[in-house]
């Protein structure tokens, strides 16, 4: 009995559509658009064609936004999918008190992010900072970690991991529960040992929910805003201003618009092209393997 | 498969470490924030409080329009949930379950969106809520964030695993189409829509780049955006006070912390559920 609904699922989708429409796909579609134009506050918005473009390529600044989110993008992957491939496969462990333990894990990503910067800007405080405290009693010197041009990146990257491995964790959880325990038993008969089993059996078949964690990870760090701002605000420096803190920086400090929404098209297209690669790579291990 | 004996032990002692790395944070935190300025800026730096006191929130509450700033956050959160709520439940519906033609493209587009963030459109949404005036106010929080993408991924997953008997069943008794929906399959929903109030109210409650952005005037501002305005890296100096900063953070993530105690089972699965299908 397959009967047309069309008149019924307008009325249900209407609501929907209308606002996802006008806040979501239109300005989405939008930005293009507004990359082609000088648009500054107040001022009437010029066609200049790809100007914008052009003054891109040039602007120096936005080379240094570019190698800073691609080495977030490094610090930071790599480390959150390993360590919570680890952690979920010790919570998948038959411990006592594990779900004290995963519900703990996941606080850090519940918490507000520009607050978290601030509570991590006091343990990183040069003076008085929790951090540089524990350093100097095990003999070190105070590390300047927002302050010092070398290291403010690595010391936001450190809070991205905090923050998103508990939520890598349970994704991975998920994907180890869906692993049927036959298979596991299927090996133990075989005589198989621990890393063959991870190797030949929960790796390969954990690939899909690795390739959506890496996804979804590379899209909240490459859209990380709010903690930088928080926390160093693009400093010191340029040294940790990344696409989007120049982005916001172009178009609302300095209230271009036309330049910030062209940066806003090169932050979606680095952003797909990532995907893409990450998504090849992955898909290439899978026949070597 | 026999565990070595050292095993066990390893693998608490490590689960412990990483439990203590989330948590000594924020313990931290809340510590900091009942003591006095004058303890806190002090070397050595202690767990444990000489002397505990609430001066810093009354600083915040008298010195800072903090209630306003809560009401606001709360009005966005929840108005917005409640549109996600409403909107969402009702598209994924028909998604899932009416049969029209363009049904997997329409759905199809909108999923796509999960994949841009917000910072890739944000100018252009500046532009247009400025064009229907609702820069500076609270509409024009909370409307753009009731376009929002998990929540029809998730409802629509589940409105598809629902069984169709159910449906025929009520159709042969005569139900029209918006009773079925209300009267039987919502109320089949409720950890579902659980699932989705918990995170788009963490959601809305974190926003920051577009309430940032969205509005100056400083009475209409939501908790995060105003915290880090004060107590962030822009306004950092010599006299900062790391007390007041550190009590305006505690009691704008208390919130959070409560809805996420009182939900997490379903934040759990929700986390979960929005990942593997995807």
């Amino acid at each position: 009995m397959r009967r047309n609904q069309w008149k019924i699922a307008v009325l249900f989708l209407l609501p929907y559509i209308v606002i996802f429409s006008v806040f979501r796909f239109v300005p989405s579609v939008g930005g293009l658009l507004v990359s082609f134009f000088k648009w500054s506050l107040g001022g009437n918005p010029k066609f200049i064609g790809v100007d914008n473009y052009v003054n891109l390529a040039q602007d120096s600044s936005f080379y240094v936004a570019i190698k800073n989110t691609l080495a977030f993008f490094v610090l930071t992957v790599p480390v959150l999918v390993v360590a919570s491939l680890l952690l979920a496969m010790l919570l998948n462990q038959k411990l006592a008190g594990r779900k004290v333990m995963r519900t703990i894990s996941i606080i850090p990503y519940v918490l507000i992010p520009s607050i978290v910067g601030i509570m991590w800007n006091w343990i990183y405080d040069n003076n008085f900072g929790l951090l540089n405290y524990y350093i100097k009693k095990l003999g070190g010197g105070p590390v300047f970690w927002l302050t010092n041009e070398r290291f403010a990146l690595v010391a936001v990257s450190i809070v991205v991991v905090w923050t998103y491995i508990g939520y890598d964790m349970i994704l991975f959880l998920a994907g180890l529960q869906g692993i049927p325990k036959e298979t596991y038993e299927a090996a133990e008969v075989d005589g198989a040992s621990r890393m063959q089993v991870f190797w030949h059996i929960t790796l390969p078949l954990l690939k899909p929910v690795t390739m959506m964690v890496s996804t979804l990870t590379l899209v909240n760090v490459v859209q990380l805003f709010d903690q930088i701002y928080v926390m160093t605000n693009g400093g010191p420096g340029t040294s940790t201003l990344t696409m989007v803190q120049y982005m916001y920086t172009s178009a609302f400090t300095n209230y271009e618009l036309g330049y910030g929404s062209a940066i806003e098209v090169v932050i979606l297209l680095l952003l797909m092209v990532l995907i893409t690669v990450q998504n090849r790579i992955g898909n290439r291990e899978r026949k070597t393997a | 498969m026999k565990q070595p004996r050292w095993i066990k032990p390893l693998f608490y002692a490590v689960v412990i470490l990483a439990c203590l790395f989330f948590i000594l944070p924020v313990v931290w935190t809340v510590i900091s924030s009942l003591k006095p300025e004058s303890d806190i800026q002090s070397y050595p730096p202690s767990w444990i409080p000489a002397q505990v006191t609430l001066s810093n929130y009354r600083t915040v509450l008298e010195k800072f329009p903090y209630f306003t700033w809560m009401a606001n956050s709360l009005i966005v959160a929840v108005v917005g949930t409640l549109g996600i709520l409403v909107a969402s439940t009702m598209a994924a519906y028909a998604l899932a379950r009416f049969h029209f033609r363009g049904r997997r493209v329409l759905y199809q587009s909108i999923i796509v969106m999960l994949l841009v963030p917000m910072q890739a459109y944000v100018i252009p949404l500046y532009l247009m809520a400025g064009k229907m005036d609702l820069l500076n106010t609270l509409q024009g929080l909370i409307l753009p964030s009731v376009a929002n993408v998990t929540s029809i991924f998730i409802l629509h997953a589940f409105f598809r695993e629902l069984p169709m008997e159910l449906e025929e069943a009520a159709r042969i008794d005569g139900a029209g189409e918006f009773r079925i929906f209300w009267q039987i399959m919502l109320p089949l929903s409720g950890p579902a829509l659980s699932t989705v109030t918990i995170l788009t109210f963490i959601a809305n409650w974190n926003a920051f780049l577009w309430p940032m952005i969205a509005v100056r005037q400083d009475i209409m501002k939501t908790l995060p955006v105003a915290i880090s305005q004060y107590w962030g890296a822009v306004n950092q100096n010599a006299s900062f006070q790391y007390g007041t900063a550190l009590a305006a953070c505690c009691m704008a993530v208390l919130p959070t912390l409560v809805v996420y105690f009182a939900l997490q089972r379903y934040f759990v699965a929700g986390i979960a559920s929005s990942g593997i299908k995807g």
